[in-house]
C-alpha cells in the first residue's frame, strides 16, 4: 500500500470519526427530559396558495429513546388529529395516527412514512427524531449559511435504519452546534429541505424557532414556528401510549 | 316512545352535568363543532316511497375539559331537522338512542375518564371501536349504527364503563355495558327498507322492540409487536342488528296489517385481528366466530382479510369479507355487517392538494351479481368551509343485501361549518 494511499485513508478515517464527533456533540447539547411547544404551520404551495394550521407537540426524552404526541388544533375540521410517534435508537419509529372522526387509530407502515403529513410539506419520516447511531458520516468541509460558519457533513442511513432518503448534508453552526440547514436525497435527487432560522438559547438549549421545509418536487414549503417552547417540562410516561392517544391527552 | 335514564346513562348525564361547569372550573377546555347541510337525490323511486329529495340539517357541538390531571369529560350534542322525517319532530333530548327516528336533540356523548397512571377508566356514554379492518369489522361489537341511511351510517355511542391498561407494548380493555343501545334501522315507510314481494299486500306497520334487560361486556387485549401488532377479542352480550319476527294482524278494512317486530338475540365473538405491515403494504386481516347461546341467530364465522397501501398521495385499500355458516337459524334480519361478506371490498383516496381529495369505496359480490360504488369529491373552502359531493350507484339482485337497494343509487351535496 503506497504511503500516499494510506495517508488519504488516515485523513478519511479521521474525517468520518469528526463528523460523528460534531453529530453526536449537537445531540448532546440539545438532550431535554422533555419538549412542548406550540406550532403554527403556514403551507404555501407552487401556485402561492396559503393554508394554515396549528398543532401541540410534546416529547419525552430524547433522540432515539423519545415518545411524542402531536395533536392538530387547527383547522377545526382536523382538530383532535393525532400522531403518536415512539422513537428507537436501533431502528425506524412506531407512528400511529388516531382520528376522532372515526375513533380509530391506525399504524403508519414503514412504506407510508414517505407520504406527507397531513398536507404540510414534512413526511411521517420527517417527524422522528434522528439519532446519531443510525447513520454514517462523512465530512465534506466547511460552509456557512446565513452568514454563520458552519461544519458541512454528509449522512447515510445504517443497514437496520430503514428511510426514504439515500442520504442527507446537514449543515451545523461551528458556534452553537445547532443545525442550520438540512438537505435529503433520493439517490442524487434533492428532494426536501429543511432551513433553520431565528436560532435562540432556550433554557440553555440553541433552539430554531422558525423551521422552514421546502418540497422541490411540489415546489411547496412549510414554515414550522415554535410558539410558547418550554424543554423539561413536568410530563408523564403513561400519555405516550396508545390509550392516551385515544383518550386525547 | 320515552326511555327514561338508567345506570351508566346516569353516569354521562353526571359528566354532562360536569360538563356544563367545565368552562369555569377546567384546567383546559376545548371544543369544536359543525353546522351540515346535506341534500340527496334520487332518480328513481323506492320501493314503498316515491321521495326524490331528502335534506338534512345538523348542528353537532363537542366540548372537552380537563377538570384535574387525572378527570377529563367530554359531550357530543347534536340537533337535527330534515324534510323526510327520519328526524323526529319532538323536541325533548334523547340520551338513551333507543327511538326509531334520529332524535332531533340528542346527547351523542357523554363520559368523563378517570386516570391514574397507565390505568384509565370510561364512565357513560361513549363511542368504543374494536378492530383494525376498514369497511367490515366483524369484533367491532359495541359500535351500534344509524342506519336509516343505509350507505351513510353513522356510530352511535354505548353506555357503560370501559376499564383499560396501557402499556408500552400491551392495552388490555375490560368493557361492561348495562344498557343496551340497538342499531337504528330503516323506517318502514321510507325507501331504504326493501321487503319481500310476500309483503307488497300488506301495510307494513313497526311491531316494536325487545330490548335485551341484561348487560353485555367483552373484553381485548392488544399487542404491539417488532412491526406488526394483533388483538385478541371476546364479547358476550347481544346483536345491535334485529331478527325481524314478523305477524300478521287482519284489520276491518283491508289491507291486512304486516307487523315487523325487533328482538336483539344474545351473541357471543371470539375474535382478533392483526396488522403487518410488510415491503410493500400493509397486511390487515380481522375475524370473530359468534355463536347464539339462546340457540335463535345464526352461528357463524366471518372474516376480512385486506391489503393496504399509502403512495404519495394516493391510499388504496382492497380486500375480501367472507363468511361461513355453521348453524343457520336467522329467518329474517337487518344485517349490513354480513350483508358485505361474501364480497370484494375497496377503497381508494387521493389527496389533490391539501384543501382538495377524492375517494371512491365500492364493493362488489363474489360472483359480481351485485356492486355498490362511492364516489366523492371534497373541498375545503378557507379554514371552515367544506363542501362534498358524492354519487352512489347500486346495482344488483333484489334478493341480495346489496342489489335489494337498486331503486336508492343517489347523488349527495353536503356543505359543512367548522368550527
Amino acid at each position: 500500500m503506497s504511503s500516499s494511499l494510506l495517508a488519504l485513508m488516515i485523513v478519511g478515517a479521521l474525517g468520518q470519526a469528526d463528523a460523528r464527533g460534531i453529530v453526536a456533540e449537537a445531540q448532546r447539547r440539545t438532550e431535554a427530559g422533555s419538549q412542548h411547544y406550540e406550532g403554527t404551520l403556514r403551507v404555501i404551495d407552487s401556485k402561492g396558495k396559503v393554508a394554515d394550521k396549528r398543532w401541540v407537540y410534546d416529547r419525552l426524552g430524547s433522540h432515539g429513546s423519545s415518545k411524542a404526541v402531536l395533536r392538530f388544533t387547527e383547522p377545526a375540521e382536523v382538530r383532535g388529529v393525532a400522531l403518536l410517534i415512539v422513537n428507537h435508537p436501533d431502528r425506524a419509529s412506531d407512528q400511529w395516527m388516531w382520528t376522532p372522526a372515526i375513533q380509530r387509530d391506525r399504524r403508519i407502515a414503514l412504506q407510508d412514512r414517505s407520504t406527507r403529513f397531513f398536507g404540510t410539506d414534512f413526511s411521517f419520516e420527517d417527524l422522528e427524531e434522528r439519532d446519531v447511531d443510525q447513520y454514517e458520516y462523512r465530512s465534506l468541509g466547511d460552509e456557512a449559511i446565513d452568514g454563520a460558519a458552519c461544519w458541512k457533513i454528509e449522512s447515510r442511513p445504517t443497514g437496520r435504519r430503514s428511510s426514504q432518503y439515500t442520504r442527507s448534508i446537514l449543515w451545523v453552526r461551528q458556534d452553537t452546534h445547532a443545525y442550520a440547514r438540512i438537505e435529503n436525497y433520493k439517490g442524487d435527487e434533492l428532494v426536501r429541505r429543511l432551513d433553520y432560522r431565528e436560532i435562540e438559547q432556550v433554557q440553555g438549549i440553541w433552539t430554531a424557532r422558525v423551521l422552514e421545509m421546502h418540497d422541490l418536487g411540489r415546489d411547496s414549503r412549510t414554515v414550522l414556528t415554535l410558539e410558547k417552547l418550554e424543554y423539561n417540562v413536568p410530563t408523564r410516561d403513561e400519555d405516550f401510549t396508545l390509550q392516551a392517544l385515544r383518550r386525547g391527552r | 316512545m320515552r326511555y327514561g335514564i338508567t345506570g351508566p346513562a346516569k353516569a354521562g348525564l353526571y359528566a354532562l352535568l360536569l360538563l356544563a361547569a367545565a368552562p369555569a372550573a377546567a384546567q383546559t377546555f376545548e371544543q369544536r363543532g359543525f353546522v351540515e347541510l346535506r341534500t340527496e337525490l334520487y332518480p328513481r323511486e323506492g320501493q314503498r316511497d316515491d321521495t326524490r329529495a331528502v335534506a338534512e340539517a345538523l348542528v353537532r357541538y363537542e366540548p372537552a375539559a380537563d377538570l384535574a390531571r387525572w378527570l377529563r369529560v367530554r359531550g357530543s350534542f347534536d340537533a337535527r331537522i330534515d324534510t323526510y322525517e327520519q328526524v323526529a319532530r319532538s323536541w325533548s333530548v334523547d340520551i338513551g338512542d333507543r327511538t326509531r327516528q334520529r332524535p332531533a336533540l340528542s346527547v351523542r356523548s357523554a363520559n368523563a375518564t378517570l386516570s391514574r397512571g397507565r390505568f384509565a377508566v370510561d364512565l357513560g356514554k361513549q363511542f368504543i371501536r374494536w378492530g383494525k379492518a376498514d369497511i367490515v369489522n366483524p369484533t367491532d361489537r359495541f359500535a351500534p349504527r344509524d342506519f336509516l341511511t343505509v350507505t351513510t351510517s353513522e356510530f352511535l355511542a354505548v353506555s357503560g364503563v370501559r376499564l383499560g391498561w396501557g402499556g408500552d407494548a400491551d392495552t388490555v380493555e375490560g368493557v361492561w355495558v348495562p344498557w343496551f343501545t340497538p342499531s337504528r334501522i330503516p323506517l318502514y315507510d321510507k325507501r331504504w327498507t326493501v321487503l319481500p314481494e310476500e309483503a307488497a299486500g300488506f301495510d307494513v306497520i313497526d311491531g316494536g322492540a325487545t330490548f335485551p334487560g341484561g348487560s353485555q361486556w367483552g373484553a381485548r387485549w392488544n399487542h404491539l409487536a417488532s412491526g406488526y401488532e394483533y388483538s385478541l377479542s371476546y364479547y358476550d352480550g347481544y346483536n345491535h342488528l334485529p331478527s325481524i319476527d314478523a305477524a300478521v294482524y287482519p284489520t276491518f278494512a283491508p289491507p291486512p296489517a304486516l307487523a315487523l317486530a325487533r328482538r336483539f338475540p344474545r351473541m357471543r365473538m371470539a375474535g382478533g385481528d392483526l396488522a403487518w405491515p410488510l415491503a410493500w403494504f400493509t397486511l390487515k386481516a380481522e375475524a370473530g366466530y359468534f355463536t347464539a347461546p339462546d340457540r335463535d341467530a345464526d352461528e357463524y364465522l366471518q372474516y376480512v382479510i385486506q391489503v393496504e397501501r399509502q403512495q404519495g398521495e394516493l391510499f388504496l385499500v382492497g380486500g375480501y369479507a367472507g363468511e361461513a355458516v355453521r348453524v343457520r337459524r336467522t329467518v329474517a334480519d337487518f344485517a349490513p355487517d354480513r350483508g358485505l361478506s361474501k364480497a370484494f371490498l375497496g377503497r381508494a383516496s387521493y389527496t389533490i392538494d391539501p384543501n382538495r381529495s377524492v375517494a371512491a369505496e365500492a364493493a362488489v359480490r363474489q360472483d359480481l351479481s351485485s356492486v355498490w360504488l362511492e364516489g366523492e369529491y371534497s373541498q375545503a373552502v378557507g379554514g371552515h368551509w367544506r363542501a362534498t359531493v358524492t354519487g352512489v350507484f347500486i346495482r344488483g339482485e333484489p334478493n341480495d343485501f346489496i342489489g335489494q337497494y337498486r331503486l336508492n343509487s343517489h347523488v349527495g351535496v353536503a356543505l359543512r361549518y367548522s368550527f
